[in-house]
C-alpha cells in the first residue's frame, strides 16, 4: 500500500465522497473501498442525511385535496363500461321523459275539465243568488207575513184600501172645510 | 461497488419510467385520463417539495394545484418526454419562487411583519398525534429553518432537492439549469454546513 492509500480520508474528502465518489482521486477511492473505518464514517454521515429526508417526509402532512384538472369529461378516454353505462343512462332518461309527457298531458286534460265544471257551478250559484236578491227587493216580507198584511189577497185593491183607510191629505181638507162652517 | 449517489438518488418512480413517458405522450395528445395518472404519480412528491419550502399546508396545496394546471397547459412545450419529472420540479421551483416574490411585495405594504412560521400553525391543524410528537415536529422544522438560513439560495436549493426531494445530481442540474459541477460545488458546501450543524444532527440521532 502507498502512503496515500494508508491515509484515512479527511473531512473534505469524506464530503466529496458523499457528493460523488467518482470525483475523488483513484488512490482515495481505493482506500475508501478497502478501509472499513472510512467506509463506516461515510455511511454514518449518509445515514444522517437519509434520516433527515425521512423525518422531513414523516413530519409533512398529506395533501388534503386532490388536484382538480381543467379538462372536461370529453377529453378522457372512456372504457367500454363507460359507454354501456352512458347508453343505459340515456335510455333511462328517454323513458322518464316519455312518462313525464304522458302523465303531464293526462294531468293537464283532467285539470282543464275540472276547471270548466267548477266555473259552470259558480255561474249557476251566482244566478240563483241574483234571483233571490231580486225577489227580496220586490217584497222583503216572508210568505206568512203576506197573509197578515193582506198582500196575498187579490180582492183587496187600492180603491178598497183608500175607502177603509182614507189618506191623511183628504182628512186635512175636510177638517179645514168643517172649521170654516163652524 | 454500488455508487451511493446513483443508488440513493434514483427517482421513486424509476420503475415506472417507461410508463411515465408513455403517459406523458398520451397526455400531450389530449388524453385527460393519462394526465390524471401523472397527477396520481407525482402529486405527493410535488406537494412535499412545496411544503418543505413554504411550511404551510394550505399554500402547498394551492401551489401544487397551480403547478399541475400549468404543467397541463404547457405540456405541448415539453420536448424530451423522459424529462417530465425534472420539468415538473423546475416548474414547481419557479412557482415557489414567484410565491415568495409576491409575498415579499405584499409584506412590504404590511405594518406588521408576517413572518410567523406557517408550518407551526399547520401542525396544529393536523390530526393531533400527541403533544410530544407535536413538540418534536416543531423543533425539527425550527432547526431546518435555522439550517436553511445558513445556506445560500443555491446551496439550499441543491441540498433540499438532493436529500429531501431525492433527485440525483443530473436531475438537479436539469431542474436548476446548471451544469453538474456547479451543482456538486453547492452540494459540497451545503453538506459541510450540515455536518457543522450539531443541533440538527443531534435531533436526528434522537
Amino acid at each position: 500500500m502507498t502512503d496515500q492509500e494508508d491515509t484515512h480520508l479527511d473531512e473534505d474528502q469524506l464530503l466529496q465522497a458523499v457528493v460523488d465518489e467518482r470525483d475523488l482521486p483513484a488512490s482515495v477511492q481505493d482506500h475508501l473501498a478497502a478501509c472499513p473505518l472510512c467506509r463506516g464514517e461515510k455511511e454514518r454521515f449518509e445515514q444522517s442525511l437519509a434520516r433527515f429526508g425521512h423525518v422531513a417526509e414523516r413530519f409533512t402532512p398529506a395533501p388534503g385535496r386532490r388536484v382538480k384538472l381543467p379538462f372536461s369529461e370529453s377529453t378522457r378516454r372512456p372504457s367500454s363500461w363507460y359507454w354501456i353505462w352512458r347508453g343505459a343512462l340515456a335510455a333511462g332518461v328517454a323513458v322518464a321523459a316519455v312518462m313525464i309527457l304522458v302523465y303531464g298531458s293526462i294531468t293537464v286534460k283532467t285539470t282543464r275539465e275540472t276547471t270548466l265544471a267548477s266555473l259552470t257551478q259558480e255561474m249557476w250559484a251566482d244566478d240563483r243568488l241574483m234571483t233571490e236578491i231580486s225577489e227580496l227587493s220586490e217584497n222583503a216580507l216572508p210568505v206568512f207575513c203576506l197573509d197578515i198584511s193582506g198582500e196575498s189577497d187579490p180582492g183587496l185593491n187600492e180603491e178598497f184600501i183608500d175607502f177603509v183607510v182614507p189618506s191623511i191629505e183628504g182628512e186635512v181638507v175636510s177638517r179645514n172645510r168643517g172649521g170654516v162652517s163652524c | 461497488m454500488v455508487h451511493v449517489d446513483q443508488a440513493q438518488s434514483q427517482p421513486r418512480t424509476s420503475g415506472t419510467g417507461y410508463r411515465v413517458t408513455s403517459l406523458v405522450e398520451r397526455a400531450r395528445d389530449g388524453d385527460g385520463s393519462a394526465f390524471e395518472e401523472l397527477v396520481d404519480l407525482f402529486q405527493e412528491a410535488i406537494f412535499r417539495m412545496v411544503y418543505y419550502r413554504t411550511r404551510s399546508r394550505m399554500d402547498a396545496e394551492d401551489l401544487t394545484q397551480e403547478i399541475f394546471i400549468r404543467a397541463f397547459e404547457n405540456l405541448s412545450k415539453l420536448r424530451d418526454l423522459e424529462r417530465f419529472r425534472t420539468w415538473l420540479f423546475r416548474m414547481a421551483i419557479n412557482r415557489v419562487r414567484d410565491f415568495y416574490r409576491k409575498k415579499r411585495v405584499l409584506g412590504f405594504f404590511r405594518t406588521v411583519e408576517d413572518d410567523t412560521d406557517a408550518d407551526l400553525a399547520d401542525v396544529k391543524i393536523q390530526d393531533d398525534p400527541g403533544a410530544l410528537d407535536h413538540i418534536i415536529r416543531q423543533e425539527f422544522w425550527q432547526q431546518v429553518k435555522s439550517f436553511s438560513n445558513m445556506l445560500s439560495r443555491l446551496e439550499r436549493e441543491v441540498f433540499f432537492l438532493r436529500f429531501m426531494d431525492h433527485l440525483n445530481i443530473r436531475e438537479i442540474a436539469q431542474v436548476m439549469d446548471k451544469n453538474e459541477s456547479t451543482v456538486k460545488t453547492h452540494l459540497y458546501r451545503g453538506l459541510k454546513k450540515f455536518k457543522e450543524n450539531s443541533t440538527l444532527l443531534q435531533l436526528l440521532e434522537e
